[in-house]
């Protein structure tokens, strides 16, 4: 596969210089999209890496030689050029037009051959401009006629495409068009793409890698998640922005902020919520029909169950109180209403049952803990039944059921396993597929296929086979003991106005639980390295944090992670600010590392959640580098590499 | 094959099929007779073209006074010597009517090449001056130096080629090829006008009268000769054109695709200011400034076979010298006219249109 490479690369056009001792490496295979302020040289680099433009100091380099040394048809036969406004002759046809991107591989003796005329109609098949092969240009709509050049350029059949502009003058309707014709070539043909485009948002949708370029220099390139941030539009663009998750593509969506025409201090969720309901007040959700439909006003709950005494009920009587009065943790009976693969990486199983309507804190769930019981081999015997919203329990087992539990034959009690509320729907919320309440939890899928069975985790195992129909025993707050500073919660910002999310797949759940409830005046960044690209998931927040997903892609686990929060978090300079004590060291194969706090009355506060080697590693730069009071931070291992979880 | 005959009419799905795949082939039929359409109508106009190049070739060798008639004709051209004919026909007309066709098409390849190359339908190289460039130096060769013969052409050429890097120099190296480079090439070329006029008022009299013609140009001094020098430079320039038309196509997309492809554009485009300047010179040397031939040629071409294309170009400018030629001589009584003045006469109303639209369209720069 063709590598280009600039190096050093100095363009100018008589003595002013444009670009100024840059090196690029355009990723093989990939689309790299070229954005930056007018004037900004991106253009003018792109000229530069297709040979339009002598380099004034540096080397374009193509497979290892300058592209300078080499003649222009052998680089003609690698690297093709669609400039910013080729010249379409008078009265020539589509086809003729094609046909002239095969000029390079025509010479003196060799004439127009079969091989032509095959590249020629391939090139027209990818762009969809068969039907138009034998009309003039000239009669030809914008996108079509764009389309048409790019087939030009593809019948060229390199291995590598530079595209200057190639949506200008479009409209939108075709500038998709175009690119999805770019995009596809790209997948098909593994053709290493580089265009030059001005609408940040369709390059950031459309990039595998976006570099952002600012006055000559690269100002930063990567995924686009990890480079369009509103301090990047900010300080490329010279505009103020929010940054939020394209609905459509999951890419940052970036939303100019004008002088004029703002928004200011609305309350999405609570317009939205009163919407749905369909009420003005939208507090207190309606009754639901069908659990309405019974015989008294009241809907049926464990309260009847309970005084009603059946048989579920322990004999012994004596000593034992009702779990809902004892327990600050029950024990839910829930079952599986619909399970959605999300993406690779990810499956949505949303649970309801009965027993939901004792679920909660009172307030948000934010990233609230919740313990799922994976069934065993056994199975049959009810371990939790005391603790079950219609169960008795005596004291002691009140805080004690968790050491009477491990008792048991682990292949029979199943596993413990610790997953995050994504979302709480109370019986009634519009979203909800029946009467009672809902709850999704998203799990992270670390399962593969041996033998034809699923190897991994038992939880992950388990939801990667989950079926509506399947039931669950969870263990989660009780409503009528828990109030919101539940110790499941562990997201306490206090009163700080600047917050850091940081975490993995495993905490992306709770983060962008979390997202959805940060009022407008909060800023800060939020981070979440998944994956995959296609684990980018929607998120939505009303504040002002920036919220960027980092597809790990083949880099190690936690490194991007690591150096968004790092860039995010800068190193007081030297001498300014007294660096923190080294934390005491903790090793993570032997204890859980969960140091939590929150409450305090800082303006800066900092949550991060995921696998315990990452968290431990930002952990030490947060408390000793950046100096960072740990009484404003929260750091959770949330798994362990190698080691199981309860 | 021999098994879908043998099942299709068998069965009626594949009846279905091989209706579907009927129509599928009429229909590509359609298309490819449709992108044969273009190049038919061409190749058609070419024809057409071509016959009118002999017709008018036969007619400006048969016509005029005196009338040689075809028999007559076939006897000259068998050997017979016909008397008060056979000199005329092999030592006038048909040296003229040869020295007309090849100049002319020669000018009409020149005209193109410039005016594709500029994309400028008035950057002909009469209009901008490479024509006198050509003539004035060609008149100084023989005037001062008793030049003639291919070395008269050299002269000539390098005298167009002067003034067309002049002009293109001055035009900011060929970047800017509309009102301005226009204005300047017919700068220059009145410029040069009038070293011609002056050159030829120093001389004596029967040199400047035989040396008239270098001011408008004409056949009537045509010799064989003189055709053979002609013929030679055709001989080398026009297939160097049709290799070099085939960069043009390349070169048209502008200059950021051609080098996208490959093309070494500043390399191509001074082959190509150089191949036009000699087919304008190699016959300029010999007939004199034939106006507007080359600026027209192209444009005419166009008009007819509803594209560029160098052979009508050619066979326009051959036809259009050789009718300008008959004209001149046989339509005015006894006056007869330089090919040029016929030429002229045409040329200038389309000049001015188009000078007159380019204004309107704003091609100031
Ligand atoms: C408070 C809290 C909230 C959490 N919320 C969520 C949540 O919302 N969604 C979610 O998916 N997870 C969440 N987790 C993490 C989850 O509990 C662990 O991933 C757990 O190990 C999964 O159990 P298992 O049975 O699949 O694998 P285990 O039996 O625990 O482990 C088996 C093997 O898989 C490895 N492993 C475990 N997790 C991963 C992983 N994510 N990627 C790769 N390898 C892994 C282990 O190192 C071990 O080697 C949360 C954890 C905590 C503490």
């Amino acid at each position: 596969m063709a590598q280009l490479t600039a190096r050093s690369l100095s363009l100018g056009y008589d003595k002013s210089t444009i670009v100024a001792d840059l090196s690029l490496e355009l990723p093989a295979g990939e689309v790299t999209m070229i954005v930056g302020a007018n004037g900004c040289g991106k253009s003018t680099l792109l000229r530069g890496m297709s040979r339009l433009l002598k380099p004034s100091g540096g080397s374009v380099v193509l497979d290892g030689k300058d592209i300078h040394a080499q003649p222009a048809r052998e680089i003609a036969k690698v690297l093709g050029l669609l400039p910013q406004t080729p010249i379409a002759p008078d009265g020539i046809t589509v086809r003729e037009l094609v046909g002239r991107g095969r000029y390079p591989h025509q010479g003196w003796f060799r004439r127009w051959s079969s091989e032509d005329d095959d590249a020629v109609a391939r090139a027209m098949h990818a762009t969809g401009t068969e039907e138009l092969s034998d009309r003039p240009i000239d009669e030809l709509s914008g996108g079509q006629r764009q389309r048409v050049w790019i087939a030009m350029a593809l019948a060229q059949e390199t291995d590598l495409l530079l595209l200057d502009e190639p949506t200008t003058y479009l409209d939108v309707a075709h500038q998709l068009e175009v690119l999805d014709v770019v995009a596809d070539l790209n997948r098909r043909r593994n053709t290493t793409v580089a265009i030059v485009l001005h609408d940040l948002n369709l390059a950031a949708r459309y990039a595998d890698h976006l570099v952002a370029l600012k006055d000559g220099e690269i100002y930063a390139q990567g995924h686009p998640a990890a480079v369009v941030t509103e301090t990047m539009v900010h300080d490329v663009f010279g505009m103020p922005s929010r940054v939020i998750p394209d609905p459509v593509a999951g890419t940052p969506l970036v939303l100019p902020i004008g002088r004029n025409r703002v928004v200011r201090d609305i309350n999405h969720d609570e317009n939205a919520a009163r919407a749905a309901a369909g009420r003005p007040t939208g507090t207190l959700p309606p009754v639901p029909a069908a659990a309405a439909a019974g015989e008294g006003v009241r809907p049926a709950d464990g309260d009847d169950r309970q005084s009603g005494g059946d048989g579920v009920v322990p004999a012994e009587g004596a000593g034992l109180r009702p779990a809902l009065e004892a327990c600050p943790t029950l024990a839910y009976t829930l079952t599986a209403v619909a399970a959605t693969t999300l993406s690779p990486s990810y499956r949505r199983v949303t649970f309801t049952g009965e027993d939901l309507a004792h679920f909660g804190t009172g307030g948000h769930p934010l990233d609230l803990r919740i313990k799922l019981v994976i069934p065993g081999e056994g199975g049959g015997v009810d371990h939790f039944a005391a603790l079950r919203p219609d169960g008795r329990i005596a004291d002691a087992d009140v805080t004690g059921w968790y050491r009477n539990w491990l008792q048991i034959d682990p292949a029979e009690r199943g596993w413990l396993r610790t997953y995050s509320i994504r979302s709480f729907r109370p019986a009634g919320h519009p979203g909800n597929m029946g009467g009672h309440a809902e709850i999704d939890v998203d799990f992270v899928l670390h399962v593969k296929r041996e033998d034809g069975r699923l190897v991994g985790g038992p939880a992950s195992v388990w939801a990667a086979t989950a079926e509506p129909g399947d039931t669950i025993t969870m263990l989660g707050p009780n409503a009528n003991r828990c109030g919101p500073d539940y110790a499941g919660i562990e997201f306490r910002p206090g009163s700080a106005r600047r917050i850091l999310l940081a975490g993995d797949e495993t905490a992306a759940p709770a983060i962008c639980s979390i997202l959805e409830t940060l009022p407008p005046g909060m800023t800060g960044n939020a981070f979440i390295e998944v994956p995959t690209v296609d684990d980018i998931q929607g998120s939505f927040t009303r504040s002002g944090v920036s919220v960027q997903w980092l597809p790990r892609g083949s880099n190690p686990h936690g490194e991007m992670l690591d150096n968004a929060v790092r860039s995010a978090v800068a190193i007081p300079a030297a001498g300014a600010v007294v660096a923190g004590r080294e934390p005491e060291d903790i090793d993570v194969d032997e204890t859980i590392l969960w140091e939590t706090a929150g409450g305090g009355n800082q303006p800066f506060y900092a949550w991060l959640a995921g696998e315990a080697g990452t968290i431990k590693e930002l952990r030490r730069y947060l408390v000793r580098d950046a100096g960072m009071n740990r009484k404003q931070v929260s750091f959770m291992g949330y798994w362990r590499r190698g080691k199981s979880e309860m | 094959m021999l098994k879908r005959a043998d099942t299709a009419p068998a069965t009626a799905p594949a009846d279905a099929n091989a209706s579907r795949e009927a129509a599928l082939s009429a229909s590509i039929g359609a298309d490819s007779s449709a992108a044969r359409g273009t190049g038919r109508r061409v190749r058609r106009v070419g024809a057409v073209l071509a016959g009118a190049v002999v017709v008018l070739f036969i007619a400006r060798v048969v016509l005029g006074s005196p009338v040689v008639y075809l028999d007559q004709l076939a006897q000259i051209l068998a050997g017979e010597t016909v008397p008060g004919l056979s000199f005329i026909v092999l030592e006038h007309r048909l040296p003229a009517a040869s020295v007309g066709a090849m100049a002319g098409a020669a000018l009409g390849l020149s005209g193109t090449v410039f005016q594709t190359l500029l994309r400028n339908p008035l950057a002909s190289p009469d209009v901008i001056g490479v024509g006198y460039g050509a003539a004035t130096a060609a008149v100084t060769g023989m005037l001062a130096f008793g030049l003639a013969g291919p070395l008269l052409s050299a002269v000539a050429f390098a005298g167009g080629l002067v003034v067309a890097l002049f002009v293109y120099f001055m035009a900011d190296s060929g970047k800017h090829t509309g009102g301005r480079f226009i204005l300047i090439g017919i700068g220059v070329a009145a410029m040069l006008q009038a070293v011609l006029n002056y050159l030829l008022t120093r001389t004596d009299v029967r040199a400047a009268g035989d040396a008239l013609h270098w001011l408008v140009g004409s056949l009537s001094s045509s010799t064989w000769e003189r055709a053979g020098t002609i013929l030679l430079s055709l001989v080398v320039l026009v297939p160097l054109t049709a290799l070099a038309v085939s960069k043009l196509k390349i070169l048209e997309l502008g200059d950021d695709a051609a080098s996208g492809l490959g093309l070494d554009v500043r390399r191509t485009r001074a082959a190509l200011v150089v191949l036009g300047v000699a087919l304008s010179a190699c016959t300029i040397a010999v007939t004199g400034p034939i106006a507007f031939v080359a600026f027209l040629a192209g444009p005419l071409a166009r008009l007819l076979a509803g594209r560029t294309n160098f052979a009508c170009s050619a066979f326009v400018g051959a036809a259009l010298v050789l009718a300008a030629d008959f004209a001149g001589a046989n339509l005015f009584g006894d006056i007869s006219l330089p090919a040029g003045v016929i030429t002229g006469a045409l040329g200038a109303p389309f000049l001015l249109w188009l000078l007159v639209r380019s204004n309107k369209q704003g091609m100031g720069g």
